[in-house]
């Protein structure tokens, strides 16, 4: 199964490597979404089936922490696996994002690190997802 | 000035600078690099327990580099795109470098990189890191919690 995944992210140049890095990954890529901020992601969501958002917190318009919040008060969107890529260093924050059921990736990462949390997402152990691509 | 500021600055930026620009800083800055024109300064603002902004200026010529670097292309992107790459380097500095000065309970909010190189007041920080043919010179600068420019 192909995976579908949105990144929600104000840089470009932070966009292009997260999704340079999903290419290399291994994983089985359907479409790649992108939007600037919380605000854009929700509209993005509203029309396109995805499997995984991937997220900064820090972004004007509509912060991280704001979208996963209308995500889990959404029933449509309730359960849908997140994973913060953040420079954020506080455990306290990290322990509400995790509160809120998203996984975390601390900037800067490396390729395997952004691979292994998606694997943790999606559920099921990254030795037996990583190894032939297939879901 | 002070030395654990400093420290904490320093380390945040040679781990950002190694991690994601692909840059190795240099033991120590010889006369080249010191002598590097400043190209571009971006700085992101924050807000939390103590408040300020940091400012990062790269010279001599890395701010092609370090785009380019980032997005693993041989050739130099545009300059939006350089300002770009630069501003995430700013952002991820300022986010490494907060736990290690005020401890991992506190919570920052840490605003989108601008292209400013205003300095109102005189940094409680400054560094200077040798990277290739060029350096960066981060500043820190403190708005709230004066005590903190003299611990």
């Amino acid at each position: 199964m192909a995976l579908n995944i949105l990144v929600v992210e104000d840089s470009s140049v932070m966009r292009a490597i997260i999704i340079k890095t999903l290419r290399l990954s291994q994983l089985p890529l359907g479409d790649v979404h992108e939007a600037n901020n919380g605000q854009e992601a929700l509209k993005v969501l509203d029309g396109n089936w995805v499997d995984l958002v991937l997220v900064d917190i820090n972004m004007p318009v509509m912060d991280g922490e704001e979208m996963i919040n209308r995500l889990r008060q959404n029933p449509a969107t309730a359960d849908l696996p997140v994973i913060v890529v953040s420079t954020e260093g506080s455990e306290t924050r990290k322990e509400g994002l995790l509160q809120k059921g998203a996984g975390f990736v601390h900037k800067p990462f490396t390729p395997e690190t952004l691979r292994d949390a998606i694997l943790r997402s999606l559920g099921g152990s990254d030795e037996q997802k990583a190894g032939d691509g297939t879901f | 000035m002070s030395k654990k500021l400093e420290t904490e600055l320093f380390r945040a930026a040679t781990l950002t600078f190694e991690e994601m620009g692909f840059l190795l800083p240099t033991p120590e800055i010889n006369e080249q690099q010191l002598n590097a024109q400043v190209e571009a300064a971006v700085s992101v603002e924050f807000e939390g327990p103590f408040s300020g902004k940091l400012l990062v200026r790269v010279c001599g010529g890395l701010l092609p580099i370090i785009a380019a670097n980032m997005l693993g292309e041989e050739d130099a992107p545009s300059k939006s795109l350089q300002y770009d790459a630069l501003g995430e380097i700013a952002n991820v500095i300022c986010g490494n470098m907060l736990p290690g000065i005020a401890g991992s309970k506190d919570v920052f909010h840490v605003s989108a990189p601008k292209m400013d190189e205003s300095m109102d007041l005189p940094p409680v920080a400054e560094v200077q890191v040798g990277l290739g043919i060029g350096r960066a010179d981060l500043l820190l600068f403190v708005t709230r919690y004066p005590a903190l420019m003299e611990e």
